[in-house]
């Protein structure tokens, strides 16, 4: 879905026709205009385009047109103008994308305009560094994350469930599981079956002490990696301690349908700037809990520098592209509109701004946020080519073992081959 | 020369504004595409010539090119038949001459204007879900229904029963095509005593024949091509477990999703290859069951 405002379309048709007519005039071309693209839900477009709205009213000379499409299509339409070169000035980013989009050349480094107009001296290190290939800044932090073990919390009173949600284990997890199902006689299972979620599975990799790519883009996870975490549900889903094998293999579902929003399950996983969105459908109050960890095991969670904005190629006023990105992570009200829906900001101004003001779910996942600080692992490399491939497989072949046409051990076997050709291929 | 002009010119303007359609938007795309299949191809760097290399790993070693040709397949083999019996059924309901005929016609033909829509494979995939309206009329006859949308076992029948339902535009043609069969070889099979089911052997189906061969051809063609369908309900994945893995989702998959523009061409042309030699066939074997009225002069 595309927004343009009356002004903006005139203002390209005219310009289109005066481009075609007189393109040796370039009258037109002192009229500043950006686009903006970004993958959205609801909640998110609406922020945004009152952020778009905001940044009009301080600069009348710059048109601002944003873009907006669900994070499934995102990816293929920006494919599409990549190819055309007709991609827009400022593009949402996602961590598994920015090495691929980087060394296609499709974004411009930032550093340049560090210290002139884009102000990100005090911001945090951590989360910045995330947006760095081979050194050069490419795609600027607008909101950090983690993963989440989203939990309902009236279901997880009623049954009497008293772990430690920071430093539970999987047994911890495993018999809750098995203590809400049977306390509410299955009306309410222990938890979404996370067979598919290869996220999931990244945590449980790397509490095996490994990573699921080396350095150089290798599949590094173990075929035992994998049986393990797929006998793991296996067994969870024999008890009936887990949502049905049905509902389970519906791929990436709207967070509308997963069982914590629907009051099937009573935990689900998910990423920590999610909740708000969670809240907002489930009738309940949740909870944010840690994936669990293996007794004695590694760190598995980490802190993910989730959603960037990044300069294209295709960009033509950068100026006016990086001053809007520049009011992005510093204008205070345009930090309060977009608030926490794309992750906790890493300018500590913005975060003090918008302290006082936060509603009870913002201010869990603030805390969440707090507590997971000292129990996280370092940022994974970025994902190889292919990555986005491997996810698919994961899925493809996990739906063998939870619908019972495989066994946990062959199936990971073949998923291991499958991953490393692929990634091979993508080479 | 001059004769052969004087006679279809009318038809060539007719079809003026798809040629040029075709020269000016399609036959540009058409050409790039094989250029492209003999190379790797990313979207954004410049293609890099491999030769035949993505044809030879299609054959050689990409199982799920032959899993989306067997998905694909199967479903021709069943949707093509299914559609055309449903079509014809229903063509031979309506030839009856109901009063309210236009009413019907266009009732009937509702399914496959919204056939290709998101919405209808959106609805199909509520209809068919484990808690959809499938299994709640299931469940008032006391069966415990399965997820059908979700099983990699069922889920392509269901996709069989939507082409079935939308057998608006063949009806249509077999409508046509039984208006034109001359009402007193019916009448004169009447006074013989004639069964009605030989009255359909043995009139019906014979002098319908070209209209069923024309169907054919274009149902075929067309479920080789389903696309919106299969890529709605599987979530763009061809999920579960592959079996909604239509060749086009596939095609699809490798283009947009994975930056294997090269490849996508590649499997676009064998495709393209299929659907030739299944319309030269059925060309070919026309000839032995077809028969034109004008034939006889």
């Amino acid at each position: 879905m595309t927004k343009l405002t009356r002004r903006s379309m005139l203002g390209a048709m005219g310009a289109a026709a005066a481009a075609s007519a007189f393109s040796a005039i370039p009258a037109w071309a002192a009229d500043r205009s950006i686009r903006h693209f970004w993958w959205g839900n609801p909640e998110r477009d609406k922020r945004t385009f009152a952020v778009i709205d905001v940044f009009q009213k301080a600069n009348p000379a710059i048109e601002v047109s944003g873009e907006t499409i669900g994070w499934g299509d995102y990816w293929t339409k920006m494919a599409t103008q990549t190819a055309g070169r007709n991609m827009a000035d400022l593009v949402q980013m996602d961590y598994r994308f920015l090495f691929e989009y980087v060394r296609r050349g499709a974004l411009l480094p930032l550093d340049e305009h560090i210290g002139k107009t884009l102000m990100i001296a005090d911001f945090d290190q951590g989360p910045l560094e995330g947006g760095k290939v081979d050194g050069k800044l490419y795609a600027l932090n607008i909101g950090s994350n983690s993963q989440v073990m989203v939990h309902n919390t009236r279901v997880f009173q009623e049954a009497g469930i008293d772990a430690d949600l920071i430093n539970w284990t999987w047994d911890d997890f495993a018999k809750a599981c098995e203590t809400i199902t049977a306390k509410t006689n299955g009306a309410v299972k222990g938890s979404d079956d996370l067979s598919l979620m290869i996220e999931t599975f990244e945590s449980w990799v790397r509490q095996n002490g490994r990573e699921f790519y080396d350095a150089d883009g290798k599949v590094t996870a173990t075929v035992d990696d994998v049986a393990s975490y797929w006998q793991f549900w296996a067994d969870l889903r024999e008890k009936g301690a887990v949502r049905d094998a049905d509902k389970t293999v519906i791929l990436d579902p709207p967070i509308a349908e997963s069982g914590i929003a629907v009051g099937d399950t009573a935990m689900s996983h998910f990423w920590s700037n999610q909740l708000v969105g969670i809240q907002a459908v489930a009738k309940d109050k949740i909870g944010a809990a840690m994936v669990p960890h293996k007794a004695g095991g590694k760190p598995g969670q980490f802190i993910k520098p989730s959603m960037f904005m990044s300069l294209s190629r295709d960009a033509k006023d950068t100026d006016a592209a990086i001053a809007y990105m520049n009011a992005w992570v510093n204008d205070p009200e345009t930090t309060a509109i977009l608030g926490l829906e794309r992750g906790i900001p890493c300018s500590p101004k913005v975060r003090a701004a918008l302290a006082p003001n936060l509603t009870e779910v913002e201010k869990m996942s603030v805390d969440y946020f707090e507590a997971i600080q000292s129990k996280v692992g370092p940022l994974p490399l970025p994902a190889p080519k292919g990555a986005g491939e491997v996810r698919d497989a994961f899925m493809r072949v996990g739906t063998d073992v939870v619908l019972g046409n495989a066994q946990a051990a062959d199936a990971a076997t073949a998923f291991i081959e499958e991953a490393q050709s692929i990634v091979e291929r993508a080479q | 020369m001059r004769r052969f002009f004087a006679r279809n010119a009318p038809a060539y303007v007719f079809l003026l504004p798809w040629l040029i359609g075709f020269f000016l938007l399609a036959l540009g795309p058409i050409l790039a595409s094989l250029y492209l299949s003999f190379t790797r191809y990313d979207m954004v760097n410049v293609p890099e010539w491999v030769g035949l290399d993505n044809y030879v790993y299609m054959f050689t070693r990409d199982r799920r090119f032959w899993k989306a040709l067997d998905v694909t397949f199967t479903y021709v083999a069943l949707a093509v038949p299914a559609r055309l019996i449903m079509a014809l059924g229903v063509a031979m309901l309506l030839d009856k001459g109901l009063r309210t005929i236009g009413l019907y016609r266009a009732i009937f033909y509702l399914p496959s204007l919204l056939g290709a829509s998101i919405a209808i494979a959106i609805l199909w995939r509520q209809l068919f879900a484990a808690d959809g309206v499938v299994n709640q009329i299931l469940a008032t006859f006391g069966i415990q229904g399965a997820s059908w949308i979700t099983n990699p076992n069922t889920s392509l029948y269901t996709l069989v029963i939507l082409a079935m339902w939308q057998f608006g535009s063949p009806m249509l043609i077999f409508l046509a095509g039984l208006r034109g069969i001359p009402r007193d070889l019916y009448e004169a099979a009447e006074i013989d005593g004639t069964p009605r089911w030989r009255q359909f052997t043995r009139i019906t189906l014979p002098l319908l024949a070209p209209v069923i061969f024309f169907n054919l051809v274009l149902q075929t063609i067309d479920a080789f091509k389903t696309f919106s369908s299969a890529f709605i309900i599987s979530n763009g994945t061809g999920a579960p477990a592959d079996s909604l893995l239509f060749y086009t989702v596939y095609l699809f998959n490798e283009a947009f999703k994975f930056f294997r523009m090269g490849y996508a061409s590649a499997l676009a042309w064998v495709l393209l290859i299929i659907i030739a030699v299944f319309t030269a066939v059925a060309f070919f074997t026309s000839k032995y069951w077809v028969h034109y009225e004008n034939e006889r002069d």
